[in-house]
């Protein structure tokens, strides 16, 4: 590693705050410190949503002022664990098709909420796909647009009702978030409730 | 990677491009390359192919290890002008230049997915044109490899979870909660049934399912319930396998093997543990290990006693009467010992008879005696059970009882040759047998003689029964009996005197053995000599060697010898006084014998008695019961009144003892016998002893010894040291192979010699395993001695029981005895070898061999051992067939090495048979 500078070097574990060059202010667990590179990778522990997620920030130091050092930690660092390569190419090209797909979707005119709609039970049903307009859950549900509860057919069956629940649910919980602000946020909140 | 694609579809962030493609490119393979060395640390892990030293963020390990898990989720990359792109996080490179696919430019609009059209296969961006990029909601551990699902609950694997700071979960103390009953913990711990009963589980079903459970406790839908009775046979039967569950538990292999199952000893006590005892240890854990055999003569008799026959014996005689066994014990250990050194005791002795007597035969008995000294206990072994068998044959039936020993010897022996007779002669034998009446009386009369021969020799028998049934211990006992009984007197003798006429190494056991191998010897020598003669000095050799084994016989024989004797007596008055004398003798030579083993002379014939107890005891006792009664009828009256001399009295107690079960009467009467033997073994012995000697001067030896038949008697007594001589019994055992063949056609006792070579090699340890055989035929035969026609019957038996042992073993050397014994009725072995008393002798053999082919064809031919045993048991009895069986079965199951030989020899001697048949 190279030698870091006062005030430049984080030691792993540590909790950082900054501001970033657009205004945004990063806090997080340090996880790694790239020094040459001033890349500076910052963990955000979000218990509220899942304990087992966290969003990770990578942040160029080059552009980020108001280095705070909230709490130190000099202990080592736990060691890290082997990586499975392939699992990651999978979840990367599968995150690309999802992508595409949905951006298909988009590009054939499917509403917002469908799409909304789309990101709630892909979360929970991973066996799903955009047909045109309509959402195919499990080759069995159809969910076309406008994408209400009783847009749902398929094969009556404990998925139907299943995706009929879902479906159901999310609109509650978008309706509630709707109500709130109409925004990313609101979004990702539904989904993350959802998740819940 | 996507890199390419990349380049072309680049939509430049912030700043630059083109060459941040490039490197991105780079980057990217490199980046793959990093990532799959990064969990075990940049620092080991180089890309395979690439050249690329970590440079740049690729040397971070950690930051590496953050970025790659996080590879494939979406992301937000904000650039330094504001602009913020959402994509597929695909890689970075060394200077930690982003690439995103599927990347777009996020729009303001909120929700508003990603048009089609908005989309960029992939976009490099600079890190320096990236201000932050925000992963959300991302499973650091999503790749983390689980080396197994046990990792993920090690300390390690569920703290490398956890990355960074992480608070210790607050451990929460778990009460049993109010749902547990009290006391349902504790009765897992208190509850020592061990789940449910059956019947509990049978009722449970019943009465909840209606499930009516078929089980039957008796299992009578897989095996057949043993039918409980009170007859004689049951209880013999009952009484063997006890006997038989007994020697094969107190077996050191038995408990060494058990010993493995039931070892309480933990896993890491015995195998990991380091043992500071060093040897204490070493010896404890030798109990419950496979020992190699190189190595199990240091442990003593005992592995090989388990493992093999001879440790058995060993045990066995321990057990045993002192004095008769201490002496096998003795030869056994030595034997052991010798065998051990050579590996397999079983193999060893019986190539080293083979062996031995060749050298025997070639150097002279002197040089062969040192060997024989080693192998002493081998010949005692062997020689009893074989030599019984011969011995007692041809001395009990002097002339017609050697014959008809001397046809199934030859026919087990040298089926080919005497199969035609043997098995012509069976059918007469069984006849003659059956009707037990006039004709037969002249067999009879050799019979009911072999059988007080075989009386004799089990007083020896007993002694060398001790050692063979401890020999054969496990399986062989009864067999051992049996051939003690038969074959042990005389073998002792003959051993004695063959041993003492080739090594005279005991004076009083020379004579002894003088005496009685001049019994064992007239045979042997007649038939070794004339067989040598005849013979090629090739096969006079192997003859030579099936001689050791003969000589064995001889030894035991030499009680034998002494029945032979008797026969002899019975053939002509004179005899019987000579038998008397020698029975007098004998029982010196006995009590010398005891005294000298260690025991006193009677407890060593109660230990002869007890030790053919076990194997032969039941059965003498039933056997002697029976043959009582047969011999009474057959031998009795058969019986001249040269053997009522002899053998009443003699036979009378032995038969009184064999039934009462008294040792003392047995081996008196075994003595007398045995001395009687002596006299007329006497002169047969001294040829059968210069055989030891010379196997070819056997002839002009036998001669002489004829005449020495009073000091042959003599020596005779001596023969309790004679035992030793058994392995040159064993030696003289050859003769007998060769007398067998003479007996019969000459030409052919060469040819049967030379398969004896193989059999006789194969003999030793298949005398091992035949001698059990025999010698429990040979006990009953003491027991049952006295009477002719039991012995007729009994002889038939033995004869089976030897031709088998013989058969399989050296049954040459024993019908060759037979024949000797025959001869000595002819007078010298000479007039045997000469056909002259073979004609006689032949005519009689046939019978028995005829008795003893049809055994052995019906066995052999038939089926195998069990089913021979069962034709024997038909002729005889039951009893030594199942001896024979078990014995056989006992040998094939228990020693790999004597199973092998005995499988090859039991195998040589069913061809034998069948060829005999053919």
């Amino acid at each position: 590693m190279a030698a870091p500078g006062p005030g430049e070097y984080f030691n792993v574990g540590s909790h950082v705050s900054c501001l970033t060059c657009l205004g945004q202010r990063l806090q997080g667990e340090v996880v790694a410190f790239d020094y040459p590179s001033k890349m500076l990778t910052l963990k955000c522990a979000r218990p509220a949503v899942n304990p087992n997620l966290s969003d990770v920030m990578l942040v160029n130091l080059a552009y980020v002022s108001e280095v705070d050092i909230i709490t130190d930690r000099a202990e080592t660092p736990p060691p890290l664990a082997s990586l499975n390569f392939n699992k990651l190419v999978n979840r990367a090209r599968a995150e690309k098709e999802d992508k595409l797909s949905l951006a298909y979707a988009v590009s054939a005119g499917v509403s917002v909420e469908g799409q909304q709609l789309f990101q709630t039970i892909h979360k929970t049903i991973k066996e799903c796909k955009w047909q045109e307009k309509n959402i195919i859950v499990m080759d069995d549900v159809v969910i076309s647009p406008p994408y209400q509860v009783d847009n749902c057919k398929g094969k009556e069956g404990s998925a139907l009702s299943h995706v009929r629940k879902i479906v159901e649910k999310h609109f509650r919980d978008v309706e509630g978030q709707i109500s709130v602000q109409h925004s990313q946020q609101a979004q990702h909140t539904q989904d993350s409730t959802l998740s819940s | 990677m996507s890199m390419k694609p990349q380049a072309g579809g680049n939509r430049k962030p912030g700043g630059s491009n083109s060459g941040a493609a490039a490197a991105s490119g780079t980057g990217g393979a490199g980046g793959g390359v990093g990532r799959q060395n990064m969990g075990r640390g940049r620092n080991n892990a180089k890309g395979p192919s690439t050249a690329v030293a970590f440079n740049g963020v690729y040397a971070n390990m950690r930051m590496v290890h953050v970025l790659t898990s996080v590879v494939g989720t979406k992301c937000e990359l904000k650039v330094k002008n504001g602009l913020v792109y959402e994509g597929v996080f695909k890689t970075y490179g060394p200077e930690c230049d982003i690439v995103l696919d599927a990347a777009h430019r996020k729009s303001v609009e909120p929700n508003a997915g990603p048009r089609r059209e908005d989309i960029v296969e992939s976009i490099i961006f600079k890190s320096s044109d990236v201000v932050v990029v925000h992963f959300k909601d991302v499973d650091l551990n999503y790749a983390k490899k689980v080396s197994s699902d046990a990792d993920n609950f090690t300390d390690s694997a569920v703290s490398a979870r956890v990355n960074g700071e992480h608070k210790e979960k607050d451990l929460e103390p778990w009460d049993g909660g109010e749902q547990h009953i009290s006391g349902s913990m504790e009765s897992l711990d208190t509850d020592l049934s061990n789940g449910w009963d059956p019947d509990e589980m049978f009722k449970y079903n019943e009465e909840t399912y209606g499930i009516k459970s078929t089980y039957d406790s008796s299992l009578s839908s897989y095996t057949v319930p043993l039918e409980r009775d009170n007859s004689e046979e049951f209880l013999k039967r009952e009484a063997r396998a006890s006997q038989l569950a007994e020697e094969i538990e107190a077996s050191a292999t038995y408990k060494a093997r058990v010993a493995l199952e039931n070892d309480d000893r933990s896993e890491e006590e015995k195998y990991t543990a380091v043992v500071r005892g060093e040897r204490e240890l070493h010896s404890l854990n030798r109990e419950n290990k496979y020992i190699p055999p190189s190595q199990r003569n240091r442990e003593a008799g005992m592995s090989w006693g388990a493992g093999r026959q001879v440790s058995p014996r060993m045990v066995q005689c321990s057990p045993g009467p002192p004095a008769p066994r201490s002496g096998p014990h003795d030869y056994n250990t030595m034997d052991q010992r010798v065998v051990n050194g050579g590996a397999h005791p079983w193999p060893s002795r019986c190539p080293s008879p083979s062996s031995r007597p060749p050298s025997r035969y070639q150097s002279g008995p002197t040089n062969s005696l040192p060997p024989r000294a080693a192998t002493p206990t081998r010949p005692p072994s062997r020689p009893p059970s074989r030599p019984s068998r011969p011995l007692s044959h041809p001395s009990a039936h002097g002339t017609s009882g050697p014959l008809s020993n001397m046809p199934k010897r030859l026919s087990s022996e040298g089926p080919p040759r005497m199969s035609p007779k043997s098995q012509r002669t069976p059918r007469p034998h069984r006849v003659a047998s059956c009707r037990g009446g006039g004709p037969p009386p002249s067999d009879y009369m050799s019979q009911g003689a072999s059988v007080e021969v075989s009386a004799p020799p089990p007083t020896r028998n007993s002694p060398s029964g001790g050692t063979w049934s401890s020999v054969v211990s496990g399986a062989h006992r009864p067999r051992s009996p049996r051939q003690n009984s038969i074959g042990g007197g005389a073998p002792s003798p003959s051993c004695l005197s063959s041993p003492q006429a080739g090594t005279v190494p005991v004076d009083s056991v020379t004579a002894s053995t003088t005496a009685t191998s001049p019994t064992a010897a007239n045979p042997a020598t007649n038939l070794e000599a004339s067989p040598i003669e005849e013979a090629k000095e090739s096969r006079v050799l192997e003859t030579r060697q099936n001689s050791p084994n003969a000589n064995k016989e001889n030894v035991k024989p030499i009680e034998a010898s002494a029945g032979n004797a008797r026969s002899i007596g019975k053939g002509s008055p004179s005899m019987a006084s000579d038998h008397r004398k020698q029975i007098d003798n004998l029982k010196k030579f006995s009590a010398a014998f005891r005294l000298q083993p260690s025991s006193n002379p009677d407890p060593g014939f109660e230990t002869m008695a007890t030790k053919p107890l076990r194997d032969l005891g039941e059965k003498p006792k039933d056997q002697a019961a029976e043959k009582s009664s047969v011999d009474s009828s057959g031998l009795k009256a058969s019986t001249e009144s040269s053997i009522s001399e002899e053998t009443s009295s003699p036979v009378s107690v032995t038969s009184a003892g064999s039934k009462s079960g008294t040792p003392s009467l047995s081996p008196s009467s075994a003595v007398p016998e045995q001395k009687r033997g002596p006299d007329v073994t006497s002169q047969g012995v001294q040829t059968t002893s210069p055989l030891a000697n010379a196997v070819t001067k056997d002839k002009d030896e036998k001669e002489d010894k004829n005449d020495p038949v009073a000091e042959s008697v003599r020596k005779s007594t001596l023969n309790p040291n004679a035992k030793e001589f058994n392995p040159r019994v064993f030696c003289s055992p050859p003769k007998p192979a060769t007398t067998p063949t003479l007996t019969r056609p000459q030409g052919q006792p060469s040819p049967s010699i030379v398969v004896q070579q193989p059999p006789a090699v194969y003999g030793q340890t298949m005398f091992q395993m035949y001698p059990l055989t025999p010698v429990s035929p040979g006990v009953q035969k003491s027991i049952i001695w006295k009477p002719p026609a039991m012995y007729h019957v009994q002889v038939p038996h033995m004869t089976m029981s030897q031709t088998k042992s013989y058969r399989s073993g050296k049954v040459q050397n024993m019908p060759q005895q037979r024949p000797d014994q025959h001869h000595p009725p002819g007078t010298s072995t000479m007039m045997h070898s000469a056909t002259p008393a073979g004609p006689p002798i032949v005519a009689p053999n046939p019978a028995y061999s005829a008795q003893y082919f049809t055994c052995s064809p019906q066995q052999f031919a038939s089926q195998p051992l069990v089913q021979q045993m069962p034709h024997y048991q038909s002729q005889t009895t039951e009893c030594h067939v199942h001896n024979w069986s078990n014995s056989i079965q006992y040998l094939l199951g228990e020693c790999s090495f004597g199973h092998v030989f005995n499988k090859v020899i039991i195998k040589a001697s069913f061809d034998r048979l069948q060829v005999k048949r053919c």
